[in-house]
C-alpha cells in the first residue's frame, strides 16, 4: 500500500515535470536540455527557505518565481541560438547550474546535500504522511494539468506550434516569434519548479547529484515516449516511466543482482528511446496533424 | 613546484588536454558535417575504445599494450558502423530532435551497457606507477609523450586523407551538400561508412591515450563529449582544423582557468567560452552548417 | 484495444505489488542499508561480512531471547538518495525498528533525519564526521567522532615539525568536519595553514589540486582523503614529481588504497582511531573471521560493525524489540561494554566518548603503526 502512495506520489511530480517540458520542446520546438536546471532552482529554493525558518505558503511562491526569473534570465541570450546550439547552450547551463550547488557550499552545502526538509504546512495542517502529500501533490498535478491544457488550446498555444513548425510563416503572419519563445520557455520554467519543489519537501533530501542529465533523459523520454505536442502524452508518460522505474526499486533481490539493476534499468530506458525513435516517434499518444 | 615550472606545468597541461579534445572534436564534427547531426553516443565510441583494450589486456587474452590495442580500435570501428547501421540509418531522414534524441538514447544504453559488464569503479590498466620523466624543468609521463604524438600523427593522417586522397575528396563533398554529392554520382554509401570508422577510430585513439593518463570509468566519454561539441561548435561545423584549434583552446582555456577560479568550475569553462563564442557570431545562428 | 490490454497489465502489476508480503514473527529482524553496489561497496561488502559473523554467533548461542536475529540487508548503490530510499523502503515495508546505517558521512546524515522522523533507531559504525548525531536521539554511532581526531593529527604535525602546510580535503561532509578540527587545533598549537583546497570525490583526474598544493615545495601536505581518491592523488603526484610527506586523516587507511597506489603510498602518514590488536578478544574475533571466510584481513570498519551488532543486541535484550525500547535501552547496554574496538560507552551525543590515537604509517608496501 505504501509503495503504491509512493508511486503516485513521483507520478504525480513527474507529470508535473514532463507537461511543463512539454510545453517547450512538444509545443514550441525549443530542444531544452537544461530543464532540469529549472527543477533544481525550484527545489533549492524552497529547501533553503523552509530549513531558514521560513513557512512553505511563502516558499512556494518565491521557488515559482526564482525559477521563472531564471529561466527568463536565461532565455534572452539562449534563444538568439537556434537549433542544435540553443539544446547545447542550455544543456551547458544545466551543468553549470549543478555546479554552483556543488561547490557553493557556504550556500547549498555542496555535494552533502540539504538533509531534513521539512514537510509543508499550511496554517497548522501539516502534509507529513504518505496520503496527505499524495493529495498536495496531486493537487498541484491537476492545477498544472488545467493550467497548462488551458494555455495550449488557447490561442497563444496555438501561436507557438505555428512558430515551431515554420518560423518564417509565423513572423510574416506578425507573430514575434522570439517573444512567443521566451514566455513559453517561462511558463515551462515555473512549473519545472513546481515539481522541484514538490519533489524536495518530499524526499527530504536534495544534493547536487540529483540534478544531473540523467533526469534531464528521463524527462525527455517521458514527454517524447507519451507523445510530445499533445496534453496527455507527458502524463501517459509519466505513469508508464516512473511506474517501471521506481517499482523496480523496491523489488527485493538479492545483492549481487542489485548491483547490476541499475545499469540495466538505464539500458532499458536507452533501448526504450531508440525504439522509439525509429518506430513511433510520436509517443503513445499521437499528435493531431502534428510532425514526424 | 616554484612558481615558473607551476606556470609551465599549468600550460602544458593545458596542451594535453587539448590534443585529447581535439581528437574527440575532429571525430564529432566529421559526423556532424557529413550527416548533419550531433552524434550524442560519440562519447561511448570514446569511452568504449578505452575499455576494449582493457579487455585485450585482461584474461583471457592477456595481450601487451601494443598489440592489443590494434583489435581495440578494430572492435571501436566496428561499433560506429554498428550505431549508424541499426540506429542512424533507419531514421536518416528524420527530423533533429528525434535524431539527437536517438543517439541520447543509444549514449545511455552504451554507457550502461558498460557499467552493467565492469561496474561503476575506476579501473585502471595496471601500470606500475613512475615518476615522469624531466623536462626543462617539467615533468611529462610516457602516457602524456604518446599523447603529443599520437595526436601529431593522427592529425598528419587525416590531412593526408582528406586532402590528398579521393575518398576525402567524395567526403568533402557530402559535407557540402549531400543531396548534390549523390547526384552527381559519388559514392556516398562508402563515403559514410568511412566518416565512421575514421570518427569511431579517432575517438577510441583519444579514449585510449585518455585512460592511459587517468584511468577509466564509465562516465568518462559523456564527461569529455560536452567539451568536444563546444569544439566543434568553436570551430565551426564540418571544419576539421577548427576543431583542433577549439579543442586546444578549450585545454588551455580550462587549465589556466583554474588559476584564477575554483577548480569546481574547471568544467564549466568549456561551455562559458562556447556560448560567449556562438553569441558573438551572428552568422551561426541559422543553425545551418557554415564552413 | 491495445491501449486497453495495456491498462489492464499495468492495474495489475500495480495490484500484485501493492499485497503486502506475509511476516514471519518469530525473528528479530534488523535492516541494514549499506553499499551493496556502486562506488564505496567495498566498505558495503566488508560490512555485511563482519556483521553476519556477529549474529551468526549470537544465534549459535540462542539469539536474543530465543529468537534468532535476521538482518535485512538493503542496497544504497552508494548515493545519498538511494540510501534515503534504501532507509524508507526498510521501515515502511519491513517495519524494522533499528537499521545500521550506510557508510559514508554525507550518505548517513541524508538518512539520519527520515529514521528520526520515522522515530526509528539508526547506528553508524563508521561515521567520524562532526555533528553525525545531531538529527536527533534516535541517531546513535560506536564511531568515534573527528572531534576527537582533529588534534592528534595537528599534534602530528606540529611533532613532526610541519609549522606551515596546506591543507587538500574531500569536498564533504567528513572531510568538512576533519577540516575544521584539524584547522582549529593546529592554528591553536601555533601552525599555519597556507592553502586551504576542497576537491570532489569520485574523479579520476586530481592534477590540477595537486599542482595547486604542491606550489612552493611544502615539506608536507595535509590530504584528508578516501581510498580510490587516495590512490589517484598519490599516484599522479609521484608522476608529477611532487616530493612531500603526506599526512592523512582514517578514511585511506587500507590495504585496497596501498594496492591501488602501488610505490606512491609508500612514507604516506595519518592518525586513525587505534584500536589495540594484540588483545585476546581481538585475535579470537580474527580466528573466527578467518574461519568462516578463509582470510584474516578484517575489511575496513568491519571490527566497529561487529561491535554494533552486539551492542544493538543488548539493547535489544534489555529494553525490548522496539524503536523506543532500543533507543532507552541502549546506553545502559554500552556503558562499560568493551568490544573488540574497546569501551563503547555513549556520551551525552550518543558518540563514543572513549577514543584512542594511533599513527599509520605504509611502509614497504604494508600499512603499519608509526613509532617515532
Amino acid at each position: 500500500m505504501d509503495l503504491l502512495l509512493h508511486l503516485s506520489v513521483v507520478i504525480a511530480i513527474y507529470a508535473i515535470f514532463a507537461l511543463s517540458l512539454n510545453v517547450e520542446v512538444g509545443y514550441t520546438g525549443l530542444f531544452n536540455f537544461g530543464h532540469v536546471a529549472f527543477f533544481a532552482i525550484g527545489a533549492y529554493t524552497s529547501a533553503l527557505l523552509t530549513l531558514a525558518g521560513i513557512p512553505f505558503i511563502w516558499s512556494l511562491p518565491a521557488a515559482l518565481a526564482m525559477a521563472g526569473v531564471c529561466g527568463f534570465l536565461l532565455s534572452i541570450p539562449a534563444l538568439k541560438l537556434q537549433g542544435d546550439y540553443f539544446g547545447i547552450a542550455t544543456l551547458g547551463f544545466g551543468e553549470i547550474l549543478r555546479m554552483i550547488f556543488n561547490n557553493e557550499v557556504w550556500l547549498t552545502k555542496g555535494p552533502m546535500g540539504l538533509p531534513g526538509i521539512p514537510r509543508p504546512e499550511f496554517f497548522g495542517f501539516a502534509f507529513d504522511t504518505l496520503p496527505r502529500y499524495l493529495a498536495l501533490s496531486s493537487g498541484f498535478a491537476l492545477l498544472t494539468f488545467a493550467i497548462l491544457a488551458f494555455v495550449v488550446l488557447s490561442p497563444f498555444g496555438r501561436a507557438l506550434k505555428a512558430v515551431r513548425d515554420d518560423e518564417t510563416a509565423a513572423e510574416i503572419l506578425g507573430k514575434n516569434a522570439y517573444r512567443f519563445k521566451i514566455k513559453s520557455f517561462v511558463i515551462g520554467s515555473v512549473f519545472a519548479g513546481l515539481a522541484g519543489v514538490l519533489w524536495a519537501h518530499y524526499a527530504t533530501f536534495i544534493g547536487p547529484g540529483d540534478f544531473t542529465l540523467t533526469e534531464t533523459i528521463l524527462v525527455l523520454l517521458i514527454v517524447v515516449m507519451g507523445g510530445k505536442g499533445t496534453f496527455l502524452g507527458p502524463v501517459v508518460g509519466a505513469v508508464v516511466l516512473i511506474f517501471f522505474q521506481e517499482s523496480v526499486r523496491f523489488l527485493r533481490l538479492p545483492p549481487e543482482w542489485t548491483r547490476l539493476l541499475g545499469p540495466l534499468q538505464q539500458m532499458i530506458f536507452g533501448l526504450l528511446l531508440i525504439v522509439l525513435m525509429i518506430f513511433r516517434p510520436e509517443g503513445i499518444i499521437r499528435e493531431k496533424g502534428g510532425q514526424r | 613546484m616554484d612558481s615558473i615550472s607551476y606556470y609551465l606545468q599549468t600550460v602544458l597541461n593545458g596542451i594535453l588536454a587539448g590534443c585529447v579534445y581535439a581528437l574527440f572534436a575532429m571525430g564529432l564534427t566529421l559526423i556532424y558535417g557529413v550527416l548533419n547531426f550531433v552524434n550524442f553516443a560519440h562519447g561511448e565510441l570514446i569511452m568504449w575504445g578505452a575499455y576494449f583494450l582493457f579487455l585485450f589486456m585482461a584474461e583471457p587474452f592477456g595481450l601487451p599494450l601494443y598489440v592489443a590495442i590494434l583489435p581495440a580500435l578494430a572492435l571501436t570501428g566496428c561499433l560506429g558502423l554498428a550505431m549508424d547501421y541499426s540506429v542512424f540509418r533507419p531514421i536518416r531522414r528524420a527530423n533533429r530532435l528525434t535524431l539527437l534524441i536517438a543517439a541520447m538514447g543509444l549514449s545511455v544504453l552504451l554507457r550502461n551497457a558498460a557499467q552493467f559488464f565492469w561496474g561503476a569503479e575506476v579501473r585502471t590498466y595496471g601500470f606500475e606507477v613512475m615518476p615522469g620523466t624531466q623536462f626543462l624543468g617539467l615533468y611529462l609521463t610516457t602516457p602524456q609523450f604518446a599523447i603529443i604524438g599520437v595526436t601529431l600523427l593522427c592529425v598528419a593522417a587525416v590531412y593526408l586523407l582528406f586532402f590528398k586522397s579521393r575518398l576525402g575528396k567524395s567526403m568533402r563533398a557530402l559535407s557540402d551538400n549531400l543531396d548534390l554529392a549523390r547526384i552527381s554520382g559519388i559514392d556516398t554509401k562508402r563515403s559514410i561508412l568511412a566518416a565512421w570508422v575514421i570518427s569511431a577510430v579517432l575517438a577510441g585513439i583519444g579514449g585510449i591515450l585518455l585512460a592511459l593518463d587517468t584511468n577509466l570509468h564509465p562516465e568518462m566519454g559523456i564527461a569529455n563529449l560536452i567539451k568536444a561539441f563546444a569544439a566543434t561548435l568553436i570551430g565551426g561545423v564540418g571544419n576539421l582544423w577548427g576543431a583542433l584549434l577549439g579543442g586546444l583552446l578549450i585545454g588551455l582555456a580550462e587549465n589556466i582557468g583554474v588559476l584564477f577560479i575554483s577548480p569546481g568550475y574547471k568544467d564549466g569553462i568549456a561551455f562559458v567560452i562556447m556560448v560567449l563564442i556562438l553569441l558573438a557570431r551572428p552568422y551561426v545562428i541559422l543553425g545551418e552548417r557554415s564552413d | 484495444m491495445k491501449k486497453l490490454a495495456l491498462f489492464v497489465a499495468v492495474v495489475a502489476i500495480f495490484a500484485f505489488l501493492a499485497v503486502p508480503t506475509a511476516r514471519a514473527a518469530e525473528p528479530i529482524k534488523i535492516g541494514a542499508a549499506f553499499a551493496l553496489s556502486g562506488s564505496i561497496a567495498v566498505y558495503g561488502e566488508g560490512f555485511k561480512k563482519c556483521i553476519d559473523l556477529a549474529v551468526e554467533e549470537i544465534n549459535a548461542k540462542g539469539g536474543i531471547q530465543g529468537r534468532k536475529i535476521e538482518i535485512v540487508y538493503e542496497d544504497n548503490k552508494s548515493n545519498p538518495k538511494d540510501c534515503v530510499t534504501a532507509v524508507r523502503k526498510l521501515i515502511t515495508v519491513d517495519k524494522v525498528p533499528v537499521i545500521f546505517g550506510p557508510a559514508g558521512s554525507s550518505n548517513f546524515m541524508a538518512t539520519a533525519p527520515v529514521a528520526q522522523e520515522n522515530k526509528v533507531v539508526l547506528l553508524s559504525a563508521q561515521g567520524a564526521a562532526v555533528g553525525l548525531t545531531k538529527a536527533g536521539d534516535y541517531i546513535f554511532r560506536v564511531f568515534p567522532s573527528d572531534t576527537l581526531q582533529g588534534p592528534h593529527l595537528a599534534k602530528l604535525a606540529i611533532g613532526m615539525g610541519y609549522k606551515k602546510v596546506p591543507v587538500m580535503y574531500v569536498n564533504n561532509d567528513w572531510g568538512l568536519g576533519l577540516k575544521n578540527a584539524f584547522v582549529d587545533a593546529y592554528k591553536k598549537m601555533g601552525g599555519t595553514v597556507t592553502d586551504i583546497i576542497a576537491y570532489d570525490e569520485k574523479k579520476t583526474d586530481y592534477r590540477t589540486e595537486l599542482l595547486r598544493a604542491s606550489k612552493g615545495n611544502p615539506p608536507a601536505i595535509v590530504n584528508l582523503t578516501y581510498i580510490n581518491e587516495g590512490a589517484i592523488q598519490f599516484k599522479q603526484a609521484f608522476e608529477m614529481g611532487i616530493k612531500t610527506q603526506w599526512l592523512c586523516g582514517s578514511a585511506a587507511r587500507a590495504p585496497k588504497m596501498v594496492e591501488l597506489a602501488g610505490k606512491a603510498a609508500e612514507g604516506v602518514i595519518g592518525t586513525y582511531p587505534s584500536v589495540p590488536q594484540n588483545t585476546k578478544q581481538y585475535q579470537a574475533f580474527k580466528e573466527a573471521y578467518k574461519k568462516k571466510y578463509g582470510d584474516d584481513k578484517i575489511p575496513i570498519f568491519g571490527d566497529y560493525n561487529y561491535d554494533m551488532v552486539y551492542v544493538t543486541a543488548r539493547a535489544i535484550e534489555k529494553g525490548g524489540y522496539t524503536a523506543d525500547g532500543i533507543r532507552k535501552a541502549l546506553p545502559a547496554a554500552a556503558k562499560g561494554f568493551k568490544g573488540v574496538t574497546g569501551d563503547k560507552t555513549f556520551d551525552n551525543e550518543r558518540s563514543p566518548k572513549f577514543a584512542e590515537y594511533g599513527i599509520w604509517i605504509v611502509k614497504d608496501g604494508k600499512i603499519e603503526d608509526y613509532k617515532k
